[in-house]
């Protein structure tokens, strides 16, 4: 197959820091070609450098065997390089149509040639199955047909070359299969594909070659049928790593939280909750599985408090809360790893030792006076303490936690939580962009706290987590509970099916 | 009330609406690029200087409007380097703003005429009525016989609705305003689309203030613009981001403006400062009532990082 596009020696640097080292790759005409590395790996810097979002440090890129210096995205969509972010760059306030035509240079025309811009589109859209409704706007539209809009919005531009960043990521199993058959037809018409990813089953079934990234460099190109997904692990971490095994616990102790028919913005499919009864008992962990955006979000902030059920009845163990607000279950010894880090954990422009104290600047050990003077040295000791214990890596504890990476920015709010010594401790996405080693951290942490006695409310998108950790699994769907199944010897298929509705 | 009390206030309206539409609208052409400009009430200020001067040394009030727009357009661009260039803060900037260019024109006036009790006065510009139109019994007289500058606001109003829902050029803009990293990834110039609407911004705002002294009242005095920048701030929210929306928002505020002026004439008993209060209280009214529902471009007052991590 005859070479469509080389990257050779690229570098990209961010101040100190090398997010991409001397890196090469090679794609070739109608090949999938996997890029495959854990996140900050570097696999999207190259990617952005590609399409010219980022200049890259040193290096060169060949097109079709020339050499070419790409500027900016509207000269990466010239040469025909059209780039699906992981973050959709979609309009939401506008139709899909508007989106797909944004930028357009086709016609010197002042005006939209609404009709026959429609009829274009269309037909590519026939051409490779892309089907979207043209008139409808994005924000009222399902994330997989946000996905296609994206997919055509690049066609639309002759794109030759299409990237594909963790494209997977926000989609339903049904969605995922739609995906790879919409990628075997772009394959048949010769176009090439990126594919980023960092999960190695579909990264075997859609790739010709796979390209590893790790800590900024390329390790090596393999060609898929040749290798296995044990060896792209061990490439993509560097080290032989294999997979905990957690024991199960199957006979918990009492309740610590209840919900009896809870019910929330029940019409929302997607950010509601309808007639939901489940229950934490100490020293278990309940997993919460299903697609992003099924009501998890709001039953981890009903649990920790943060909004208020429309209906139904929270019991915390075993009575109503006294004061339904965070305030009354912090109270009540409930701490929340929270979905957003930086949006509801952390005060990035604070400190890690203020950070590590919101919550308890009350406490004696911390303040006279129930908080009006802080003990400046008390909580320096503390957070000193506390920063060998969970290992979190910083220049010193007085440093902003928005410069501290992913990992340690968990560890930080992981440190804050669990030294509250929880009843219950609610963990939302806690892994989420996390490397192996900090998701190791995390979990180990979380089994370590349940076998303490804690009760675990783990919420999480990823599958495979919720599998490993759970005691007993529950499946969440358009805000409504689908089943419940046991953690040990869970029914995998069963449970995929429910999480897609079925 | 009688007849001619309520052409006499329809006409007030629509003069006291203008200058407000004219600011209002470059307020809209700032926003949609996401640039929240809240340094209109400077612009003006300046604005209204310089079309002031240039109207009294040459008594040619078109020419005086350019000079203004253009005048508009320099002070605009302080704040477009800072905040676009240097990613600062949009309402820091355009607080600055209102804070250097008023001041600026006071001394500017000063340094000019010197400190004396009388008013230098200019030229009006002329009302120019259009033929057949004018007269339309009722509303021709009312509608068709005022300044050029009148005309002029309201053909852009149907100019600036054309341009943002019809054409290819005026949905690249809107898209820098809702989510540029999206509108470069598709090839648009974010950074020049921001410099443009920040052209435009001044040049009408500018405009605007020079309406003030050129079309209003024939002198200027210090506070001339009165809040009136603030107002068309208002009224681009009341009027949800959309040219004709904004144009009913001016023409409500400017009814009330045209209203308590006729209502402190009649009035001898109430003070005066009491009415005058009426356009603002309506701005506040307006603002909380609609407050929470609305939402503008969603990139607004966000500066834009194009390497951003």
């Amino acid at each position: 197959m005859e070479e469509l596009l080389r990257m050779e020696g690229i570098s990209k640097q961010f101040g100190e820091f090398f997010a991409n080292r001397n890196v090469c790759f090679e794609v070739r005409a109608g090949e999938v070609h996997t890029l495959l590395g854990e996140n900050g790996a570097g696999k999207s810097t190259l990617m952005n450098v590609l399409v010219g979002l980022y200049q890259p440090t040193s290096g060169s890129i060949f097109l079709h065997g020339k050499k070419v210096k790409i500027d900016s995205p509207a000269h990466a969509v010239k040469l025909g390089i059209g780039m699906v972010h992981q973050h959709f760059m979609l309009v939401e306030a506008m139709t899909v149509f508007e989106n797909i035509i944004l930028g357009d240079r086709r016609s010197k025309k002042p005006f939209i040639d609404v009709k026959e811009r429609k009829k274009e589109i269309l037909e590519l859209s026939w051409k490779y199955g892309l089907n979207v409704e043209l008139d409808e706007k994005i924000t009222n539209i399902a994330v997989g047909a946000q996905q296609r809009v994206e997919i055509l919005k690049a066609l639309y531009r002759g794109a030759e070359l299409l990237i594909l960043d963790e494209p997977t990521a926000a989609l339903t199993d049904v969605e995922v299969e739609g995906l790879y058959s919409i990628i075997e037809k772009l394959k048949a018409e010769g176009k090439s594909i990126v594919f980023i990813s960092h999960k190695m089953r579909e990264v075997l079934h859609v790739s010709d070659r796979i390209t590893i990234l790790r800590a900024g460099e390329a390790i090596c190109t393999l060609d898929a049928d040749k290798t296995t997904s044990q060896e792209l692990a061990n490439l993509m971490i560097g080290r032989e790593l294999s997979e905990p095994i957690y024991s199960k616990v199957t006979q918990p102790g009492d309740p610590v939280i209840e919900f009896i028919n809870v019910s929330y913005k029940k019409s929302f499919k997607h950010g509601g909750l309808s007639e939901v009864s489940l229950r934490v008992a100490k020293g278990e962990i309940l997993g919460i599985a299903g697609v992003d955006g099924n009501g998890q979000s709001q039953l981890a902030q009903i649990a920790a408090g943060v909004i208020v059920n429309e209906s139904g009845e929270v019991k915390l163990k075993g009575k109503k809360p006294s004061t339904f607000a965070p305030r009354g279950f912090i109270d009540e010894r409930v701490s929340l790893i929270p979905e957003d880090r930086n949006l509801m954990g952390l005060v990035g422009d604070m400190s890690i030792e203020d950070n590590l104290v919101f919550k308890s600047t009350e406490d004696v050990r911390f303040s006279n006076f129930h908080g009006w003077l802080l003990k400046k040295n008390a909580i320096r000791q503390y957070s000193e303490e506390l920063r060998d214990k969970y290992d979190i890596r910083c220049q010193s504890v007085a440093q902003e936690t928005r410069n501290l990476s992913g990992g340690n920015q968990q560890k930080v709010i992981l440190a804050r939580e669990l030294e509250a010594e929880p009843d219950l401790l609610i963990a939302v996405h806690p892994t989420r962009g996390l490397d192996i080693g900090a998701t190791r951290y995390v979990r180990d942490s979380m089994i370590e706290a349940r076998d303490k006695g804690c009760g675990v409310l783990l919420i999480s998108a990823d599958f495979d987590e919720v599998l490993q950790l759970s005691d007993r699994i529950i499946v969440l769907f358009e805000g409504q509970i689908m089943g419940e199944y046991s953690g040990k010897n869970p029914p995998i298929q069963e449970i995929s099916l429910a999480m897609a509705g079925k | 009330m009688d007849g001619s009390t309520i052409s006499d206030l329809i006409i007030a309206t629509v003069r006291m609406a203008t200058p407000l539409l004219i600011v209002a609208l470059a307020e809209l052409y700032s926003e949609r690029a996401g640039m929240v400009n809240i340094g209109l009430d400077g612009i003006m200020a300046f604005g209204a200087l310089v079309g002031f001067l240039v109207c009294y040394w040459t008594g040619n009030p078109y020419l005086a409007v350019i000079c203004a727009a253009v005048a508009g357009v320099g002070v605009n661009m302080v704040y477009a380097f800072c905040t676009i260039t240097l990613c600062a803060n949009q309402i820091v900037y355009g607080m600055a703003i209102n804070i250097f260019a008023p001041a600026l024109a006071s001394f500017i006036y000063r340094v000019v005429f010197g400190v004396s009790s009388t008013l230098a006065q200019a030229t009006l510009m002329k009302t120019v009525a259009i033929p057949v139109l004018k007269d339309i019994p009722l509303f021709g007289k009312l509608l068709f016989d005022q300044t050029p500058m009148v005309y002029l606001s309201y053909l852009l109003v149907i100019i600036t609705a054309i341009y943002f829902n019809r054409t290819k050029s005026g949905l690249n803009y809107k898209a820098v305003g809702e989510y540029p990293k999206a509108a470069e990834t598709m090839g648009i110039n974010v950074i020049r689309q921001k410099y443009i609407a920040c052209i435009i911004c001044g040049f009408f705002a500018g405009a605007g203030g020079a309406y003030l002294t050129t079309c209003y009242v024939n002198t200027y005095s210090d506070g001339v613009v009165a809040g009136r920048g603030f107002i068309a701030l208002a009224a681009v929210i009341f009027g949800r981001w959309t040219s004709p929306g904004v144009m009913m928002a001016c023409l409500l505020f400017g009814f009330f403006d045209a209203l308590q002026l006729r209502l402190q004439i009649g009035s001898n008993l109430i003070p005066y400062q009491l009415f005058q209060m009426i356009p603002y209280v309506m701005t506040l009214l307006a603002l909380t009532l609609l407050g929470n529902k609305i939402s503008g471009p969603k990139a607004n007052c966000k500066p834009y990082f194009r390497e951003e991590r």
